[in-house]
């Protein structure tokens, strides 16, 4: 019985739908049947013109990603571990960290063009942030007596920082990481959206202005899964790598 | 150099004139009144039923796995589908904002109810709390923290959401005015627009860190 709760409110919601759907009283505009939904989604499983759009939102947001990666967690360890650096840099980075990124796309369309360079850009922008903050919290808390013992043993600074510092602060990075990938899913829709004519933002907004909202559902299934496939990504790698720590909590 | 760039002075004088003519004000509270209620609406459910998920099982079961199923889906892309729901007027902008910022929510109301110090449950159970009590005065107050990391959270969401919902399908708000001043090549507004949204943002960011340095005043250390 308590195996069956979690499918209890989807299932509720899913039989729901299709019984609206079927009974014929709302347009099938409002809400198709799950099998139209169904249907739209094994063409696009098929037409390589829709997996390409797929495919180049994929490419975005990963492409963003990635360099956002490479740049701030260095950044980030660097702030963490170096009073100065952080003077220099920090009060620049907590007074831009509020303002909604997203609102420059105009700025990086004039700049960058249309194309995916100004979107990559942008997801790059808004991903840099969690990663650095999480990567300077992460190498900020590191133990100073494992640093102390490190250096007591004989470690450079090198391998101090790649030994001890980046390993402690593995968990905040992926936790940096964890935030960062499904915004630039997000950026790259919102982008594609606006200003595009490739990619799912673009793809969906076409379904909604041809009012096949069937088509439009497939659309959103696809994203959902390209989400999930990036999450469980981090989810798994972060397993893979972290192993240890373990907190005792009482609701569990 | 390329006219979309403006001299820092330009877009100051830019943004006195847009004041004084009226053409800033309207999109200010247009946008304002769709982001807090939207923003209110998502987090509010959010933490309830994040906190109701956190301390009892049934509840757990029966929310947790949906909310963390389709917690990776970038919520916007269901904009479409809200606005042929609810028709492109606010309440369509509200719900898709609600909607985002309810993740967020729940989810570090979730863990900061489930991160609950077990010894500190005990002592509260051995000193006599009833259930209400034990949920008031502890588990509540030692979420609170990861509670309001997930609503400043939920508040950046929800200006994306904001801006995106705006520029898509929107006769007012600043969303909508950047675009348009982005259209006429009125380079001069659309910076305003911009700033005008940045202003704002780190306005309520600010608000949000001051409300929780109240709350939680009782935390050592940084917060």
């Amino acid at each position: 019985m308590r195996r069956l709760l979690p499918i209890v409110l989807p299932g509720l919601a899913l039989l729901a739908w299709e019984v609206t759907a079927r009974s014929g009283s709302i347009s099938r505009i409002v809400c198709p049947s799950l099998f139209a939904i169904a249907r739209e989604l094994g063409t696009f499983a098929i037409r390589s013109d829709h997996l390409t759009e797929a495919w180049i939102s994929l490419y975005r947001a990963l492409a963003g990603f990635a360099v956002a990666a490479v740049v701030g967690v260095p950044l980030g360890l660097a702030l963490g571990r170096s009073p100065s650096a952080a003077r220099l840099v920090e009060p620049l980075l907590s007074a831009t960290y509020p303002i909604p990124k997203i609102a420059l796309f105009p700025i990086f369309v004039f700049a960058l063009g249309i194309g995916s360079l100004s979107k990559v850009s942008l997801v790059f922008l808004e991903c840099l942030y969690p990663i650095v903050i999480n990567a300077a919290q992460g190498a900020r808390a590191v133990n100073r007596v494992v640093v102390w013992s490190a250096r007591n043993m004989g470690a450079s600074p090198i391998q101090i920082l790649g030994k001890v510092v980046l390993p402690a602060a593995a968990p905040a990075v992926f936790a940096g990481f964890r935030v960062a990938l499904p915004v630039a899913l997000i950026v790259v829709i919102i982008t594609e959206m606006i200003g595009s004519a490739d990619g799912l933002g673009y793809f969906v907004m076409g379904a909604l202005a041809d009012l096949r909202t069937d088509r439009l559902l497939a659309a959103v299934v696809v994203t959902a899964a390209l989400g999930w496939a990036l999450d469980g990504l981090v989810v798994g790698s972060r397993a893979r790598l972290i192993f240890w720590e373990q907190h005792e909590t009482y609701f569990n | 150099m390329p006219d979309w760039i403006l001299s820092p002075s330009e877009v100051v004088r830019a943004f006195a004139t847009a004041l004084g003519t009226g053409d800033l004000l309207p999109h200010v509270v247009a946008s304002l009144a769709r982001a807090i209620p939207g923003f209110v609406l998502g987090t509010v459910v959010g933490v309830a039923l994040g906190l109701v998920a956190g301390v009892s099982r049934v509840a757990d079961l029966m929310l947790s796995p949906s909310v963390f199923l389709s917690y990776p889906v970038p919520k916007i892309i269901v904009l479409p589908l809200v606005m042929v729901w609810f028709g492109i007027g606010d309440i369509s902008k509200v719900v898709i904002i609600a909607l985002a910022c309810f993740y967020p929510a729940f989810i570090n109301a979730y863990y900061g109810a489930r991160s609950t110090r077990a010894i500190l449950v005990w002592s509260a159970l051995n000193m006599g709390a009833r259930p209400i009590d034990l949920f008031r005065k502890v588990v509540v107050p030692s979420a609170l923290p990861m509670i309001l990391s997930g609503v400043r959270v939920a508040l950046a969401l929800s200006f994306i959401l904001l801006f995106a919902a705006e520029m898509v399908g929107a006769r007012s708000g600043l969303g909508y005015l950047i675009k348009q001043s982005e259209n006429s090549l009125r380079f001069d507004l659309m910076y305003v627009s911009i700033i005008t949204i940045a202003v704002l943002g780190s306005l309520g960011d600010a608000l949000l860190r001051l409300l929780g340095r109240r709350l939680v005043r009782w935390r050592e250390g940084r917060a």
